[in-house]
């Protein structure tokens, strides 16, 4: 199962950190998309298959948890898998995120830690991995 | 309690440089690391139960062995060099900001900017920082420091 990706955080670098992580994860990957913030998340979601979405807390214009809390609104992305990677600390933000169907990563990050919480939320079989 | 967030303020950038930068710090600054010329600075400023800001300066090419490690880019455009040594600026300081004492740490980081060189050299001079850490690592030397408007230990429980 190639796994559709969509990669939401205000900061190129950040995107391109995770989208690189990605690649060298040895996960079944199909197609990455990107945006900016909340706002254009939604949008990518709209137009595109997504199976996996990577999202930020603190972004411009739509933050993460005002776009998640839409995108759970409507039924059909009631069970995608969502990853927030977020430097947030306060628990009650992160409580927050994490009622709304959302794992949480904790940047900084390694990438032996994105790649196996990206395998227990997808169900991505450690045999596709190898 | 200053001392406290110091540590964390070190704990959380030698996190960051090694998990995200895959810098790793090595043992004491030489005499002549000591001595490195400012070569880019980035500040973050945050607002909520306090307000402050933190700001990270870098000397000896590590401005841009960090956007080459982050982007596996051997040669890292110019606003690259600064969007990633922002980034590190605003994950550090989101790790540093809740441990400034109070119990529901209410707070909003903004987006971090780089700064002139020049100015920092001006204004940070003024200004006396509640905490700060200098590490050292092969590709240069990182000095982070925490500025916070009106903080006090008595104000916290």
């Amino acid at each position: 199962m190639a796994l559709n990706t969509l990669v939401v955080d205000d900061s190129s670098v950040m995107r391109s950190i995770i989208i690189k992580t990605l690649k060298l994860s040895g996960l079944p990957l199909g197609e990455i998309w990107e945006a900016k913030n909340g706002e254009e998340g939604l949008r990518v979601l709209q137009d595109k298959w997504i199976d996996l979405a990577l999202v930020d807390i603190h972004m411009p214009v739509m933050d993460g948890e005002e776009m998640l809390t839409r995108l759970r609104e409507n039924n059909q992305y009631e069970n995608l898998p969502v990853i927030v990677v977020s430097s947030e600390s306060e628990p009650s933000k992160i409580e927050k995120m994490l009622k709304l169907g959302a794992t949480f990563i904790h940047k900084p990050f390694t990438p032996e830690i994105l790649k196996d919480v990206i395998i227990a939320v997808t169900g991505v079989s450690n045999e596709e991995t190898d | 309690m200053k001392k406290q967030i110091e540590n964390i303020l070190r704990e959380s950038t030698i996190k960051t440089f090694e998990d995200i930068c895959f810098i790793y710090q090595v043992p004491e600054l030489k005499d002549d690391q000591k001595k490195l010329t400012l070569e880019a600075a980035a500040e973050v400023k945050f607002r909520g139960n306090y307000t402050g800001k933190l700001m990270i300066e870098t000397r000896g090419g590590l401005f841009s062995a960090i956007a080459a490690n982050m982007l596996s880019n051997e040669v890292p455009s110019i606003q690259q060099k600064k969007d990633a040594l922002g980034e590190v600026a605003n994950i550090i300081c989101g790790n540093v900001v809740p441990s400034l004492g109070r119990s529901e740490p209410e707070y909003k980081i903004e987006s971090p900017t780089c700064l002139n060189t020049d100015d920092v050299l001006k204004e940070y001079k003024k200004l006396k920082p509640l905490a700060e850490v200098s590490l050292n690592f092969n590709q240069g030397r990182a000095d982070i420091k925490l500025f916070v408007n009106n903080y006090s230990v008595t104000k916290e429980k």
